[in-house]
Parts: structure tokens; C-alpha cells; sequence
């Protein structure tokens, strides 16, 4: 472990994120990963220990990064159904989150946090419980995946 | 082919059959908080392995034994490949033990598991 790494760290584990929010856990392969991050596997193992281990750092980077520019949007009222960094927290909730306890906990903070500045929104048109307005938005943004997934012909 | 269990504090790796004679060792134990993680990797075949020493490896048929790269030093039990699980290993003898197994995911899910504790 004492050579360096030859890469940086947090690029590629930012760009993990992408690709982790853009298909299925399963559907990632170490050869995706190898090739799309361009990183040799050793150094891939050496570093995050295995996929999950990638995978996990990928979604604490997605929590310390992509979701406080969301939260602050969402504070001031934005619409971000629009906005893919929901798509991770998506995904891990649906799929990884139930198997792994490590990923249950991230995803549980990103829905306080976002429940959270819901809550801050001017405009909060909720009357119900305080995670009403998360699971509409939540919701939201499964149907604009799935509209743009029908209306794109890739 | 190789089966993998946890017994105890433990990772037990056994190789199975004649694919013990190939890599010159029949059974690898690893305390399971040396153990760092592992990983269904069919794609790990068609790497470079190394030097080889000591073990076997006839391309295309098995890859056994003991390899070196990179500074590290790498235990291999694969035949084709399809099966492989990527077993990272912290403060042992290897870095890391790439070896087939029956079920990938369920390998993978068994460490994963007890690693998590």
C-alpha cells in the first residue's frame, strides 16, 4: 500500500457516482469500471478493497457533494424533479439498501436531509406529514425517468 | 474450483479436487478482519497475472498458484474464468486471492455479510 496510487481518488470515485446512477448495481461490471474509470483493476482492488467498497465511497462522495446544492434548491423553493442527482439515492433505496446495512443508513440521512430542507422550502404547499413532500418528489422523479427513457430513442 | 466458507473468525478458501494439485495448496485461512472485501469479477481472466511461482498456469485452461505483479503477490485458482470472485485481502501472505467458485453471488454475498459485523 506504500506506492502511490496514480490516480486521483476523488475523480474517480465522483465518476462512479455517475455510473452507478445511470444503471443497476449489477449491471456495473469491474470491467465497466476498469474501462470507464480508467483505473487498472489491482489498483481498483488495492483502493476501495472491492465493487461495494467503490460503490460506498461513491455514494458518501454523492452525500458530501451532489445532495447539499440539491438541499439548498429545494430550500429556496426549486423544482428539482428534473435534476438526476436524485437517481442514486433512487437506486440505492430500491436495490442495495434492503441487502446492505452500510447503504440503508447513507440513503435514510440523504431522505432527512432532503426531508429536512422540504420542510425550509418557502413554498410548502404540504399539509399532510413532514415526508409528504419527499415522497411527491421522490415520485416525480421516477416518472420523469421513465418519460425520458420513452421519449429518447437511444 | 474453489468452495468458501466462514467458520468462526475465519475465511476458509479450499480448493477442490484436482485443481489442489495445479496451485500447490489445498486450503488458505484468513482471518475475516483481514479480509477486506469481495467481488464477482468475470473480466479478471483476460488480465495479465505475472510471474508465476510457484503454481501452473496453462492459458486458456487453468491458472494456479502463486503470482507476482506489481509488487504483490496474487493466489490464483480459475479455469475459465465465468465464476471468478475477487477476494482483497489487508496485512496477509497475498494481496488478494482471485479463485472460481460454484455461485458467485452468493460467495460474495457470504463475505460481504461477515465482513459487515
Amino acid at each position: 500500500m506504500g506506492r502511490p496510487r496514480g490516480f486521483d481518488e476523488e475523480v474517480v470515485t465522483a465518476a462512479a457516482a455517475e455510473l452507478f446512477a445511470g444503471r443497476a448495481y449489477d449491471g456495473v461490471s469491474v470491467d465497466d469500471l476498469v474501462q470507464q474509470l480508467g483505473v487498472h483493476r489491482n489498483s481498483l482492488y488495492k483502493t476501495f478493497g472491492s465493487k461495494r467498497g467503490l460503490y460506498l465511497a461513491a455514494l458518501r462522495w454523492h452525500l458530501d457533494h451532489r445532495l447539499p446544492p440539491l438541499t439548498e434548491q429545494l430550500a429556496a423553493g426549486a423544482e428539482v424533479a428534473d435534476d438526476p442527482a436524485l437517481d442514486l439515492l433512487l437506486l440505492a433505496a430500491v436495490e442495495r439498501a434492503p441487502r446492505d446495512v452500510e447503504v440503508a443508513a447513507l440513503v435514510t440521512k440523504a431522505w432527512q436531509e432532503l426531508d429536512q430542507a422540504l420542510q425550509r422550502a418557502p413554498a410548502n404547499h404540504t399539509d399532510g406529514t413532514r415526508s409528504t413532500a419527499l415522497n411527491a418528489l421522490l415520485g416525480e422523479r421516477l416518472r420523469a425517468r421513465a418519460t425520458a427513457a420513452t421519449t429518447d430513442p437511444s | 474450483m474453489a468452495s468458501v466458507r466462514i467458520d468462526g473468525d475465519d475465511l476458509v478458501v479450499e480448493i477442490e479436487g484436482m485443481d489442489r494439485l495445479w496451485s500447490l495448496k489445498s486450503r488458505l485461512v484468513i482471518p475475516l478482519a483481514n479480509v477486506r472485501g469481495a467481488t464477482a469479477d468475470p473480466g479478471i481472466a483476460a488480465e495479465p497475472k505475472g510471474l508465476r511461482a510457484p503454481g501452473t498456469s496453462l492459458p486458456g485452461v487453468i491458472t494456479a498458484g502463486t503470482f507476482h505483479q506489481d509488487g504483490e503477490r496474487v493466489f490464483w485458482n480459475i479455469r475459465d474464468g465465468s465464476r471468478a470472485v475477487v477476494i482483497e485481502l489487508a496485512d496477509e501472505h497475498y494481496a488478494r486471492l482471485v479463485v472460481e467458485v460454484v455461485d458467485p453471488a452468493a460467495t460474495v454475498a457470504l463475505i460481504e455479510k461477515a465482513v459487515l459485523r
